[in-house]
């Protein structure tokens, strides 16, 4: 289940990944992935099927029972949780279905402060860049509270890019907006890819977002029962209802 | 309702269990305070050697202000002696006793003195024997002057047999008598013949010739009640009480039954404060769980429930938690009021055999206080979330930064301005009551802070903020935008705090201050170098005074008792009544104390006479010249005329009585104590104590020693209170704490997502708990400052308290270590959960 690596090292390298909570539920069930940089991948499935605890385990929020994870050629295994969250500091950018700004932080705050937490000094210029790429110039100084739901998601984009991470993870990044605003998000997620050469890996039951990711992989059972190169949407929406029948 | 209701609590066991943990304490205090009250009210001594009698007849021992709760006088009222043969002609009386009480002491081998319970009432009449059924005489009665019958448990404490010959001290002079019976009845005494003890009463006091104490009357069996409607018709009033049943025991011994009303000032002092700080916490403790339920409440408001349903449904949750909790606490209020019975009567306050009263209104009235205040409570802090349209409540559900709101701030500073202006107290009544002003400006003005605090904690952290060095660490960075954030969470719990904080300083220092003004209104206006008592003969012997004043050294010697007096008078036209401990003295008492006379003279002090303090002069009208209403304290209305007024009230008291006024209206008739003044003399010291050794039961100390010694009781219950009082603070304050941050757990996660390593979040929560205690000090100090301050300047002239050095230090640790703990333990418990699985677990 493994594609060829573009460079010595990829993004994300899943080896025989397994996950096994208390009580004995197996969420992931012997996992091999592999994401190259550059790439936009969806990971579909039903509820249950384990793609969050794919995402938690590839992102290095959770540690796996079996098998080893690598976020950009580093082992997260015998990491621990200080590490592990140092490195996601350094190399993964999080945006999240209910966007998790601070309230209590104006948006310029929220958006660097992986870097303040990391004690590193902003750089500038591309926060400015990547500020008015996503369109939220003008809305800097104001609090989450006083945004959009687009904006705050927006802003959450910022903050995952602001540390210039090996990946993004993106879960469910538009199941709090609109139709016209999820369209913008997502059109936004392509482009970070296409442009600036962005990993992006988005968690999504919605086969109308996945289907702007460059590949997707379907997950049932805690296993990857597809992987599908260039995506349409009808073609995942098919594939979901068949596997709601097996 | 009620399965919604308790379905959701299930969920918040961290915030419901600080509730369930405020109430139980709360509920336990006001029925303990409440138990105390009705014990001063209902509670009855038992009637020891009364029990045999089935009527008693005694002079009324309660004086009933108009408008107002009785009072029990302490002194023994008289009842005529003729009385005796009369009622024992009424129908269904088969004996009638009149029983007489005299100060009798028996001395030992060694020269000591037998304790008894009631010295001053320990001698009686031969007929007091017929109060009891079987008396189980071994002997025969006395019959001369120079014969008694002794109580046997007193005779078998002395080693004394039937025909021995011992000393009795009666009514002070020791004399030897011949032992002629013991009775094996419970207090019976000392026994003299009939006519001997009359004559040994009427020698005391001559107002006592011809009367007897009481009148025990036994009727046929089944006739008690029909013998005592009897007997009331043929008393007629008079002034005098017939009872029957429980009532007996309080007319054995009037001054323990007296001090049961202090159980009532008692319980009335307490009643305020409790109320007050168990309100506040059970109030804080619902405000934390409620903020923690808003989403849930918002999503409900969502779905279709009313504001009104909103509000139901959040008091309806409160009130469940708070009925499973006071059922316990009530319990526990039982034991609570017999805890403090104990001490007060290890102490002496009380007398042992005074029982609290155990009746079911203790616990009605706590269940309707706590039922009240937990409604209001919750509701109050549902009404925001309850009132807004459903969509904002929801989305508003989501963050904390709220906007305080205008009004509440508003009506937060008025409560403080309202608190300064209580501690003004001390300055207008120099006296324990001007004192409470300053204990209750502390917490009232704490209660302001709760309800002002926000917009406080807004605008001072938003100077922090702003004066915060750019190049300050994350955590501490985020500690501080956190604080300007989360006014509203972090206001709670500083304004917790610094109640706690404002309440032990200015409870503590009002007691201590109070007591060290006393301790030097005492010590500076005490001339006196000696004090010689008896406590063990019931009064000093009458010729201990003028022996005293022929011993070599002595310059004066001066005789200082006593007693009880209800003051009637009016204030805003209102009637008035003030019960308090006076002075009784004599004009040579100038020479023993300086009592720092402002106007008119000690030395008219005689006949028909008082001194009053300033104070109580000023409050009361009464100027030297003027007549003022005193009762007695056995119950006989006088109006003395005021002939000097004097500025020590704080340690002498707010009245003093001439000897001649109060003669015959006290229980002994003997004094208490001499006041003797040596100047150091050094052949004073040796003399006086070859006098007190000379004669049994004198004892003597020096008077400076007095104000050395232990804390008085109402200073020590008043600290014991607030022991009780804080520790229950301290929890509920803990309680809260941990559930605000348990609260917090979402919070934290997201930040971890984003990056934040462990230790940055606890540097973060640590930096906040740091803020918290700074602020939390400062208010509290502050808070305190003006009560204090004018606390000080009332009672000791000067502009700060007096008090133990270490109380300041002690609050900031205790605060301290609160802040950290409770912060530091749940956020390591939350950091234990992956960040992934705590944020899902709350949408």
């Amino acid at each position: 289940m493994s594609t060829a690596a573009t460079g010595p090292a990829p993004a994300i390298a899943l080896t025989h990944v397994s996950k096994t909570y208390q009580g004995g539920v197996r969420a992931l069930d012997d996992v091999s992935l592999t994401v190259a940089r550059g790439t936009f991948l969806a990971v579909m499935g039903p509820s249950g099927s384990g793609k969050s605890t794919l995402m938690h385990c590839a992102a290095g929020l959770d540690v796996p029972s079996e098998g080893s994870v690598a976020i950009d050629g580093h082992e997260i295994g015998r990491l621990n949780e200080t590490r592990r969250t140092e490195l996601r500091r350094e190399r993964v950018g999080f945006v999240f279905q209910s966007y998790n700004l601070v309230p209590s932080l104006s948006v310029a705050d929220n958006v660097t402060l992986p870097l303040r937490l990391a004690g590193r000094a902003p750089d500038r210029d591309w926060v400015t860049t990547l500020v008015e790429r996503v369109g939220l110039a003008g809305r800097l100084a104001h609090r989450p509270t006083e945004l959009s739901g687009g904006q705050q998601q927006r802003a959450a984009i910022v903050r995952a890019l602001v540390a210039r991470p090996a990946v993004v993870f993106a879960d469910e990044p538009t199941g709090a907006l609109d139709l016209r605003t999820a369209h913008e998000v997502l059109d936004l997620l392509r482009d970070l890819v296409d442009e600036l050469g962005q990993t992006v890996v988005m968690v999504t039951h919605d086969p109308g977002a996945a289907a702007r990711a460059h590949r997707a992989l379907v997950m049932a059972d805690g296993r990857v029962v597809d992987t599908l190169d260039k995506p349409g949407a009808a073609e995942l929406a098919d594939r979901l209802v068949t596997l709601g029948r097996n | 309702m009620l399965r919604l209701a308790a379905d959701m609590a299930r969920r918040r066991i961290s915030a419901l269990s600080a509730v369930a943990c405020a109430v139980l304490g709360g509920a336990a205090l006001i029925t303990g305070t409440g138990v105390l009250a009705e014990s001063g009210l209902r509670s009855h001594l038992p009637a020891g050697r009364l029990g045999g009698v089935d009527v008693v007849v005694a002079a009324d021992q309660t004086y009933r202000p108009a408008g107002d709760l009785p009072i029990a006088l302490p002194e023994r009222g008289r009842v005529p002696a003729d009385l005796v043969g009369r009622l024992a002609d009424v129908p269904g009386v088969t004996a009638a006793v009149g029983d007489l009480g005299f100060p009798a002491a028996l001395v030992d081998a060694e020269g000591r003195v037998v304790p008894t319970e009631d010295p001053g009432t320990a001698g009686h009449g031969w007929a007091s024997t017929g109060l009891v059924e079987d008396p189980r005489v071994d002997g025969a009665p006395p019959t001369g002057a120079g014969e008694v019958a002794l109580d046997a448990d007193l005779a078998a404490a002395a080693n004394v047999r039937v025909g021995d010959r011992v000393p009795v001290v009666v009514a002070g002079e020791p004399a030897a008598h011949r032992v002629t019976a013991l009775v094996d009845t419970p207090g019976a005494g000392i026994l003299f013949a009939d006519p001997t003890a009359a004559e040994l009463a009427a020698g005391v006091s001559p107002d006592r010739a011809g009367t007897v104490d009481l009148i025990g009357l036994r009727a046929e069996p089944g006739r008690a009640a029909e013998v005592a409607d009897a007997v009331r018709d043929t008393v007629d009033d008079a002034g005098l009480t017939v009872v029957e049943g429980a009532d007996r025991g309080d007319l054995a011994a009037p001054g323990a039954a007296a001090s049961r009303s202090l159980l009532v000032l008692l319980a009335g002092s307490l009643a305020g404060v409790i109320l007050l700080v168990t309100g506040f916490a059970m109030a804080g403790a619902l405000a934390v769980s409620v903020a923690g339920q808003r989403r849930e409440l918002a999503l409900m408001r969502a779905v279709g429930a009313t504001p009104r349903q909103i509000r139901h449904l959040a008091a309806t949750q409160a009130t469940v938690i708070a009925a499973m909790a006071a059922v316990p606490g009530i319990a526990l209020g039982y034991p609570l009021a017999e805890l403090l019975r104990a001490e007060l009567a290890d102490r002496g306050v009380l007398p042992e055999a005074l029982p609290l009263a155990v009746g079911p209104l203790p616990a009605l009235a706590t269940v309707l206080l706590v039922g009240l205040v937990v409604q209001l409570s919750a509701r109050g802090a549902a009404w925001r979330t309850s009132r807004m349209p459903a969509t904002e409540a929801v989305a508003e559900s989501r963050v904390e930064p709220r906007t305080p709101s205008r009004a509440r701030t508003g009506a937060g500073l008025l409560v403080i301005a309202a608190a300064t202006t209580l501690s003004v107290a001390p300055l207008l009544s120099r006296s324990a009551i001007g004192a409470a002003g300053t204990s209750l400006a502390g917490i009232v003005g704490a209660i302001g802070l709760a309800m002002a605090g926000p917009a406080l904690v807004r605008r001072a952290s938003e100077t922090l903020a702003g004066r915060l060095r750019p190049g300050v660490s994350a955590p501490t960075w985020l500690a501080a935008a956190n604080v300007r954030g989360y006014a509203l969470r972090l206001a709670g719990v500083v304004s917790t705090l610094a109640m706690a904080v404002a309440f032990v300083l200015t409870y503590v220092l009002a007691q201590t201050t109070v007591l060290a003004a006393t301790d030097d209104d005492v010590e500076t206006g005490t001339l006196a170098q000696h004090r010689l008592t008896a406590p063990a003969l019931g009064g000093l012997p009458p010729d201990v005074l003028p022996a005293v004043r022929a011993t070599p050294g002595v310059r004066a010697a001066v005789p200082l008792t006593t007693t009880t007096v209800i003051w009637t008078y009016r204030m805003f036209g209102e009637p008035e009544v003030e019960t308090s401990s006076a002075l009784v003295l004599d004009r040579d008492a100038p020479a023993v104390l300086d009592l720092d006379v402002r106007s008119g003279s000690l030395a008219d002090l005689t006949g028909d006479t008082v001194a009053v303090s300033e104070d109580a002069a000023r409050t009361r009208g009464a100027e030297p010249g003027d007549r003022i209403e005193l009762v007695l304290g056995d119950g006989t209305p006088v109006r003395p005329t005021v002939v000097a007024v004097y500025d020590r009230g704080l340690g002498f008291g707010p009245v003093a009585v001439s000897r001649d006024l109060a003669a015959g209206h006290t229980t002994t008739g003997l004094d208490q104590s001499l006041l003797v003044r040596t100047d150091d003399d050094p052949a004073a010291g040796p003399a006086l104590a070859e006098l007190v050794g000379d004669r049994p039961g004198l004892a003597l100390e020096a008077t400076a020693l007095d104000t050395g010694g232990e804390a008085p009781p109402e200073v020590w219950l008043n600290l014991a209170v607030i022991v009780v009082l804080l520790g229950y603070l301290l929890l509920s304050i803990a309680n809260k704490l941990v559930a605000t941050t348990a609260q917090r757990r979402s919070e934290i996660a997201a930040l971890r997502l984003i990056g934040t390593t462990p230790r940055q979040i606890r540097a973060m929560m640590r930096r906040e708990a740091a803020l918290i205690t700074v602020a939390a000090l400062a208010t509290g100090l502050a808070l305190a400052a003006v009560p204090l301050a004018l606390l000080g300047q009332g009672f000791l002239g000067r502009p700060w308290p007096a008090g133990p050095p270490w109380l300041l230090p002690a609050t900031a640790l205790t605060v301290a270590a609160i802040a950290f703990l409770t912060t530091e333990l749940p956020t390591r418990r939350a950091l234990r959960t992956p960040p992934a699985e705590a944020l899902a677990g709350r949408e």
